[in-house]
C-alpha cells in the first residue's frame, strides 16, 4: 500500500509537522513520523469532500488534522471503504467535460429564459396587484423636472387643445381602466409624444404641426394611453430591478469589477424591454385603429415622418435601441387589402 | 508612530523572514466548479447557492498558500442554508408588513438599522470561526456599542459633514475588524491613523478634479459643448458624447483603481499579531489594467470569463501580500472554539452590507 506525504497539525498550536500516513492495515490510518506511531479506524475519521485539487483534510477524533496533498489516492481509498459522501458527486460533476457542458447549456438556457419570459411576466403578475395610486406617485415630480430643463409653454390656441383632448377623450372613456388621463401641450424637443404613468400625456406643438391631419395625432395618442393601460412605466421599474438582481447573482462576487462589465448587459436587457413595451403599446394602437374603422397607414406616415426630422445620432442603435426600428414599426400599420 | 506608507519598519522583526502569499488557483479548474455551482443553483432554485459557497471558498482558501501551509473554509452549508433561510424569511416580513401597514414598516426599518452592528458582528465571527491556517481558528469578538458607533454613527457623521467624515468612518471601520480578530489567542492589532486615510482620500478627490478638469478642456476644445446642451442628438454630439462616456469610465476606474490599491495596502501594511507583520504591495497602475481588461474580458465573452477574472484578482492580490514574521509561525496557540450561527453573514449578504476589509 502507498504511502503520503502529509502535514500533521496537533490543533493546539501552529507547529506543522511533516508525516507519513498510510492506509494500512486494511481499514486504518496509520500516521507515522510523531513520537508515537498514531492509528485510527476509518469509521472515526472525517474527511473533507475533493473540491479541485486542493489539499484534503483529515480530521482526527482528538482535534488534530492531516493535511493531504494526494486527492487521487484518498478518492479510491474512501470509495473501496465505501466511504464517499455524496459531494464525491459533485467533484465527478466538476471534473468531466461532458457534465461542464451540460451545466453551461442549462445556465445559458435558464437565464435566457428568465430573461425572455419569466422576469416580464413576474413583473406584470406584480404590477396588477398594487393600485393605480403607485402609478400616480412614479412620475409625480416627472413633468416639472421635463418643464425646467426641456420645455417652454405651448402656443397651440385654446380652441386647438380643446379640440385634441377631446381626442383623448374619446380614445379613454371607451376602455376600462382607473388611470384619470390628461393631455398637456408644450413646446421644445421637436415632434414627440410621451406619456407619464399616472395618465398625464404631453405631447409637443413640434407634433401637432408635424401632423397632417387629426387621425394622426389620434394614432400617437393611442399609442401613448397603451403605455399608461399596460402600466409600462411600473413593469419597466420591476423589470430593471429584477434584471440588476439577476447579473450581479451570475457575476457573484467579482465587486468593483463587475460594476463596469455588468453595466452592459443590464443596458441591452433593459433596451430589449423597452422595445418590448414599445410594441406593446403598437399593438395597443393598431387595436384601437382597427376597432374604430381608422386606416392604419396613419400612425406609419407619423412614424416616418418623426424619423426623416430626427438626426441619427449614431450611439445607441441596435441593441442598446429602446425603440423598436421605425420600419419595422410601419410595417405593422399598412393597411389590409 | 505613522506609518503611511506601505513600507514597514523591520526593525523591531529582528532575525525575521518574508514569508509571501501565494495563490494556485487555476482558471481552467475553477470555471468547473463555477458553472457547476450556477446551474445546480438554478435547477434546485437557490438551495444549492449554500452549498455553492462553502465550495467556492474552500477552493479559494484551499488554494491559498502561506509557508507549507493553506487556509480552510469550515462553514457547514446547511449552517448557510438555515441562514439564508432565516434572512429571506425577514426580507419576506418586512415587505408584507411595509406594504399593508406602512407605519410598522417605518418601525421595523428602524429596528433594523440597530440590528445592522449586530448583524457585522455575526458575520465576521461567523466568516471568523470558519476560517483556519495550520488547524487553528481565526477568531473574531467585537463590542455592539462600538459596532453601532462605528457602523451607524460615523455614516451619520459623514452625511451630516458632506463628507468631510468618511476617512474616520474608514479608518474605524478597519480598525474595528483587524483589533477584533485573533489568530487562536494571538489578537491582531491596527497601527494605521485616520490621517494616512485622509491623504488617501485627498489623492483621489486630487485625481477626480483632474480627470474632470481634462475632460472639461477637452471637450471645449473640440467646440462642442454648446450643441451637446442644446441638441443631443446633432451629428457632432456622437462623438462627444462617446468621449465623456468613455473619459468618464477611464477616470472612474483610476479613481477605484487607486482608492481600492491606496486603502488595502495602508490597511494591511499595519495588521501585526504577536510581532509578525502583514505587508501590501498592490500597485495602482497594475489594478487599473486588471480592472479594465477584467471588464474587457468579461464583456466579450458574455462573462464566461468571470472565473478567470476572480483567479486572476485573486492572485495579484495575494501575491503582493508577504507576512513579516519574526519566526517560522510555529508558535500560536488554539483558544476554546464557540459555536456561532451563520445568520448573521447570510443576512448581511441579502442586505449587502460590506464587511470585507
Amino acid at each position: 500500500m502507498k504511502v503520503l506525504k502529509a502535514d500533521f497539525y496537533d490543533g493546539t498550536t501552529s507547529a506543522r509537522q511533516e508525516v507519513e500516513i498510510q492506509f494500512e492495515p486494511p481499514g486504518q490510518l496509520r500516521i507515522s513520523g510523531l513520537e508515537r506511531e498514531l492509528i485510527f479506524p476509518l469509521s472515526q475519521l472525517r474527511i473533507s469532500p475533493r473540491i479541485g485539487n486542493t489539499p484534503r483534510s483529515i480530521y482526527l477524533p482528538s482535534g488534530a488534522k492531516c493535511e493531504v496533498p494526494d486527492n487521487d489516492t484518498i478518492d479510491s481509498i474512501l470509495e473501496r471503504y465505501g466511504r464517499s459522501s455524496w459531494q464525491s458527486f459533485l467533484h465527478k460533476l466538476e471534473s468531466k467535460l461532458v457534465y461542464v457542458l451540460l451545466a453551461l447549456v442549462i445556465t445559458v438556457i435558464s437565464v435566457w429564459g428568465l430573461v425572455q419570459y419569466g422576469v416580464p411576466a413576474l413583473a406584470e403578475r406584480v404590477a396588477r396587484s398594487l393600485p393605480t395610486s403607485v402609478d400616480e406617485a412614479l412620475g409625480r415630480e416627472a413633468l416639472s423636472v421635463l418643464d425646467q430643463h426641456f420645455f417652454s409653454p405651448s402656443v397651440l390656441d385654446a380652441d386647438r387643445q380643446r379640440e385634441l383632448r377631446t381626442l383623448l377623450a374619446g380614445i379613454t372613456q371607451r376602455i376600462e381602466d382607473t388611470h384619470v388621463y390628461r393631455l398637456e401641450f408644450r413646446s421644445g424637443v421637436g415632434a414627440n409624444a410621451f406619456a407619464l404613468p399616472s395618465g398625464l400625456i404631453v405631447i409637443t406643438d413640434g407634433l401637432v404641426q408635424l401632423a397632417e391631419n387629426d387621425n394622426e395625432i389620434l394614432a400617437v395618442l393611442a399609442h401613448e394611453v397603451g403605455h399608461v393601460v399596460h402600466r409600462h412605466q411600473l413593469r419597466r421599474l420591476l423589470q430593471d430591478s429584477a434584471t440588476v438582481l439577476i447579473i450581479a447573482s451570475i457575476a457573484g462576487d467579482v465587486t468593483s469589477l463587475a460594476s463596469l462589465s455588468a453595466a452592459l448587459p443590464t443596458l441591452i436587457i433593459e433596451a430589449k424591454y423597452s422595445r418590448d413595451f414599445e410594441s406593446e403599446a403598437d399593438q395597443f394602437a393598431l387595436r384601437y385603429l382597427r376597432d374604430n374603422n381608422i386606416r392604419l397607414h396613419h400612425f406609419a406616415d407619423i412614424l416616418l415622418r418623426m424619423e426623416k426630422q430626427r438626426p441619427s445620432s449614431g450611439l445607441g442603435g441596435g441593441y442598446l435601441a429602446s425603440h423598436p426600428a421605425t420600419k419595422e414599426r410601419a410595417k405593422l400599420f399598412q393597411d389590409d387589402g | 508612530m505613522i506609518n503611511e506608507s506601505p513600507q514597514v519598519d523591520t526593525k523591531d522583526i529582528a532575525g525575521g523572514q518574508h514569508i509571501p502569499f501565494e495563490f494556485s488557483g487555476k482558471a481552467g479548474e475553477y470555471f468547473k466548479i463555477w458553472i457547476v455551482n450556477i446551474s445546480l443553483t438554478i435547477l434546485t432554485l437557490g438551495i444549492y447557492s449554500a452549498w455553492a459557497k462553502v465550495r467556492r471558498k474552500r477552493y479559494f482558501y484551499g488554494n491559498t498558500h502561506l509557508k507549507d501551509s493553506t487556509f480552510e473554509y469550515h462553514a457547514q452549508p446547511v449552517q448557510i442554508l438555515k441562514g439564508r433561510l432565516i434572512a429571506f424569511g425577514a426580507f419576506i416580513v418586512y415587505t408584507a408588513v411595509n406594504a399593508m401597514l406602512p407605519l410598522a414598516g417605518v418601525v421595523l426599518a428602524i429596528l433594523f438599522v440597530f440590528a445592522v452592528p449586530w448583524l457585522v458582528i455575526k458575520a465576521h465571527a461567523f466568516n471568523s470561526r470558519n476560517s483556519s491556517y495550520r488547524n487553528l481558528r481565526l477568531n473574531f469578538k467585537g463590542n455592539y456599542a462600538r459596532a453601532l458607533a462605528v457602523y451607524i454613527g460615523l455614516p451619520i457623521l459623514s452625511v451630516i459633514t458632506l463628507g468631510l467624515a468618511y476617512p474616520v468612518y474608514m479608518y474605524h471601520r478597519a480598525k474595528f475588524v483587524v483589533v477584533n480578530s485573533a489568530y487562536g489567542t494571538a489578537s491582531f492589532s491596527f497601527s494605521a491613523t485616520a490621517g494616512a486615510f485622509y491623504l488617501i482620500a485627498l489623492k483621489a478627490v486630487g485625481i477626480a478634479i483632474a480627470a474632470a478638469a481634462f475632460l472639461t478642456v477637452l471637450v471645449l476644445g473640440l467646440g462642442a459643448l454648446p450643441t451637446m446642451v442644446t441638441q443631443p442628438a446633432t451629428p457632432v454630439g456622437g462623438p462627444v458624447a462617446l468621449l465623456i462616456i468613455v473619459g468618464g469610465i477611464l477616470a472612474f476606474s483610476a479613481i477605484r483603481a487607486y482608492l481600492d490599491t491606496a486603502v488595502a495596502n495602508l490597511i494591511w501594511s499595519n495588521v501585526r499579531a504577536s510581532g509578525n507583520q502583514f505587508q501590501s504591495t498592490l500597485r495602482t497602475r497594475y489594478m487599473l489594467w486588471l480592472y479594465l481588461s477584467n471588464a474587457v474580458a468579461i464583456v466579450l465573452s458574455l462573462g464566461l470569463l468571470i472565473p478567470w477574472v476572480q483567479i486572476r484578482t485573486m492572485r495579484y492580490r495575494l501575491e503582493n501580500l508577504k507576512l513579516l514574521a519574526k519566526d517560522d509561525l510555529d508558535g500560536f496557540v488554539a483558544r476554546e472554539q464557540e459555536k456561532v450561527d451563520s445568520g448573521g453573514e447570510e443576512a448581511s449578504e441579502l442586505f449587502d452590507l460590506d464587511i470585507g476589509i
